[in-house]
């Protein structure tokens, strides 16, 4: 047995070369540059935020470029910050930016929940910075009620987007016949309008196109994965196509397609435009993807908000579908891939609302 | 291990061991009257490949679970091992073409994730569950930091015949399941650390006096687990053809659901692997099952609640419990 102060050292030693470790850990987490990073030059005393989920998804962490773009483009200091879906930590990360910066802040939000969206909208307004939100807003939370704190709003129009890659679906198998379809989280509002974007689009068939059942996999390309191979079981060969309410999921349930000899033979559609699925559609294994831009909403967010703080528009003179819009969704099939490709989507800063296509509107 | 209470309880006690594959039996019959196709040979070969990365995940964590530890580290060692392998095969980002070889990299980098999940948990005398909840999370981050949120896409057709290859008509992952399985049964029959796992999670105390290296064992217990783990990856990364962050989610819960499904108690020193494999089967023909019924998405989790809750009671030997906590 040793002696207790003995005993005491061993472990002392042990934990501070331990402590070593973990800080060798985050060390390597600093470096590839998961905390927010200040730009070079500082020409605007505004500080730039974009406030998202996790850098860890491809929608994400081009968002979050697209504001490093925007703020590098005006030498402003920019900051991301990262909720990890927790709607407490999202709320007080924009409190404390706000304070730190005697609120001459502009931040671009992706709210975790949309009841964040109010209290943002509030803290932002109280202390005279602005705020832009992205997808998720209570129905009844308007820009122009908090004029002129509360800039805009910006989403993506998931009916019509989901129509049309359902059509496409049905045109990659001649449009008729059954298929199968995976949804998002069904509380979710972009998993509530997929849906609905593809019930159109099969009424429009008038039973030539059946759907044989709906599963939400919540977004999770192995539960995708595990249901489609489900479903190769009960339906077999009665499955023509395969509709999934996002890519990552449409990847899944393509795997799933493959391990059973049918990748290429049974259509896959996906929603996103992530780079896997833009492949798989050049393959042949996709019939089609529709692609957002993250990019255009990460710069926009805040190049509009900045075009008011200095003066180049009043932004409570800007009409409602200045205020309250959808972006742009690009249809990507076998056909417009390649061109689609070789020519991405480019972000012009002062264009402000060239890629707006109407107003949000409130289905509920 | 256990002292019988007295001879009439033997008789249930009997019962208890073998009440999880008695549920996944019925599982089986009731699904194959509704839905015939249930029982067809591909079905029952895609049952096989959806059980292929569970087993492998379940064999390291039904040891830590033995020992009366738990592993929540699962995702975040899943997520970089998937992300590490993709990126040391043949694939869009690194020039790297180490084919096959990156195979017992990633492993070695699971395992060494999980012995400082041991050493942490051990020498620090930190509870597992806040230890590998942490270490998870710096898994997650670190494979979120390597690739900025982006996906690696694999391009090594021998890579992806891990997965996609078929021997007898039977996937490559589940051949690599079985022989994950057969090492771990060794494990826990023929080897001393098998024995040890037991006698710490029966009784810390009476094991430390046996002179059971206790820290030692969990230790390397620890470290086993994240080998299983860095395989769980490879196999997750060869099935999806690609490795990103997000790879793993939803392991975890899966994971942990099987192994206490299967019989063995979160509270130590009851259960094996044996009974681990018969929980993945319970979840994964649960889940197959579901769709094939055609039973509502709702109704399918609070099926999946209840049956948990079920096989939990069953399996428990309440005889041995002085307190519930």
């Amino acid at each position: 047995m040793q002696s207790k102060t003995a005993a005491r050292t061993h472990t002392q030693l042990n934990r501070r070369s331990m402590l070593k470790g973990l800080a060798g850990l985050s060390g390597a987490g600093l470096l590839g540059g998961t905390f927010p990073m200040p730009a070079i030059a500082q020409e605007t005393t505004w500080t730039l935020a974009n406030s998202m989920r996790s850098l860890a998804n491809p929608y994400h962490a081009t968002f979050a470029k697209g504001g490093e773009e925007f703020a590098k483009s005006i030498g402003a200091k920019y900051e991301m910050l990262v909720t990890e879906g927790n709607s407490e930590k999202g709320v007080s990360d924009i409190k404390a930016l706000l304070q730190r910066t005697g609120g001459k802040l502009i931040v671009n939000v992706d709210p975790n929940d949309s009841p964040d969206a109010r209290v943002i909208v509030e803290e932002v307004k109280k202390a005279g910075g602005f705020v832009v939100t992205q997808w998720n807003k209570p129905d009844d939370l308007h820009p122009w009620d908090f004029d002129p704190n509360y800039v805009a709003h910006m989403s993506f129009d998931g009916v019509p987007n989901a129509e049309a890659i359902a059509n496409a679906l049905f045109g990659a198998f001649g449009g008729e016949g059954g298929i199968v379809a995976l949804g998002g989280i069904l509380s979710n509002v972009p998993a509530i309008e997929r849906k609905l974007g593809l019930d159109n689009a099969i009424a429009k068939t008038n039973g030539k196109v059946k759907l044989l059942d709906f599963q939400p996999a919540d977004w999770n390309e192995q539960k995708a994965f595990d249901i489609m191979q489900a479903w190769i079981t009960r339906f077999g060969d009665q499955i023509k196509g395969v509709f999934a309410a996002n890519d990552g999921m449409g990847m899944g349930a393509l795997e799933a397609l493959r391990q059973n000899s049918l990748a290429g033979t049974v259509p896959v559609v996906g929603i996103d435009g992530i780079d896997a699925a833009l492949t798989a559609v050049e393959a042949g294994e996709f019939a089609g993807t529709v692609a957002w831009d993250p990019m255009w909403t990460g710069a926009m967010g805040l190049a509009i908000p900045y075009a008011h703080v200095t003066g180049k528009i009043d932004i409570t003179k800007e009409p409602k579908e200045h205020r309250e819009f959808y972006g742009t969704g690009v249809i990507v099939t076998k056909d417009t891939v390649a061109a689609y490709k070789a020519n991405p989507p480019k972000t012009d800063f002062n264009d402000l609302w060239g890629k707006a296509t109407g107003q949000v509107q409130y289905r509920s | 291990m256990q002292t019988r209470k007295a001879t009439s309880f033997s008789y249930l006690e009997q019962w208890r061991r073998w009440a999880p594959l008695a549920v996944l039996i019925a599982l089986c019959i009731l699904i194959g009257l509704f839905n015939p196709n249930f029982l067809s040979t591909g079905n029952f070969i895609r049952l096989l490949n959806s059980a292929a990365i569970p087993v492998v995940l379940c064999m390291g964590a039904t040891f830590i679970i033995l020992m009366g530890s738990i592993d929540l580290s699962v995702e975040g060692i899943v997520a970089l091992t998937a992300v590490i392998v993709s990126l040391l095969v043949a694939n869009d980002i690194t020039t790297y073409k180490l084919g096959l070889f990156a195979v017992p990299v990633a492993m070695a980098i699971g395992g060494i994730m999980g012995l400082v999940n041991g050493v942490v948990h051990v020498k620090l005398k930190t509870p597992s569950f806040m230890t590998t909840l942490g270490i998870g999370f710096a898994g997650l981050g670190i494979a979120t930091a390597i690739l900025g949120g982006l996906t690696v896409r694999i391009a090594d057709p021998t890579f992806r015949y891990l997965s996609l290859g078929r021997i007898l008509g039977i996937p490559m992952a589940v051949w690599i399941a079985l022989a994950a399985f057969l090492v771990a049964l060794t494990i826990q029959q023929r080897t001393r650390i098998g024995a040890w796992i037991y006698a710490i999670g029966t009784d810390e105390v009476t094991a430390r006096f046996a002179g059971i290296p206790v820290e030692k064992t969990r230790i390397l217990v620890f470290a086993l687990a994240g080998l299983f783990y860095g395989l769980g990856g490879v196999l997750a990364a060869a099935q999806f053809g690609q490795g990103h962050a997000l790879i793993a989610q939803g392991r975890l819960f899966t994971t942990i659901t099987a192994v206490v499904v299967g019989g063995t108690a979160l509270s130590g020193g009851v259960g094996s692997v044996v009974n681990s494999i018969i929980g993945v089967f319970i979840v994964v023909v649960l889940a197959n099952g579901m769709v094939l019924m055609g039973i509502e998405p709702y109704v399918q989790q609070g099926v999946q609640g209840l049956l948990i809750i079920a096989a939990v009671a069953l399996a428990l030997d309440r005889s041995r419990l002085s307190v519930v906590k």
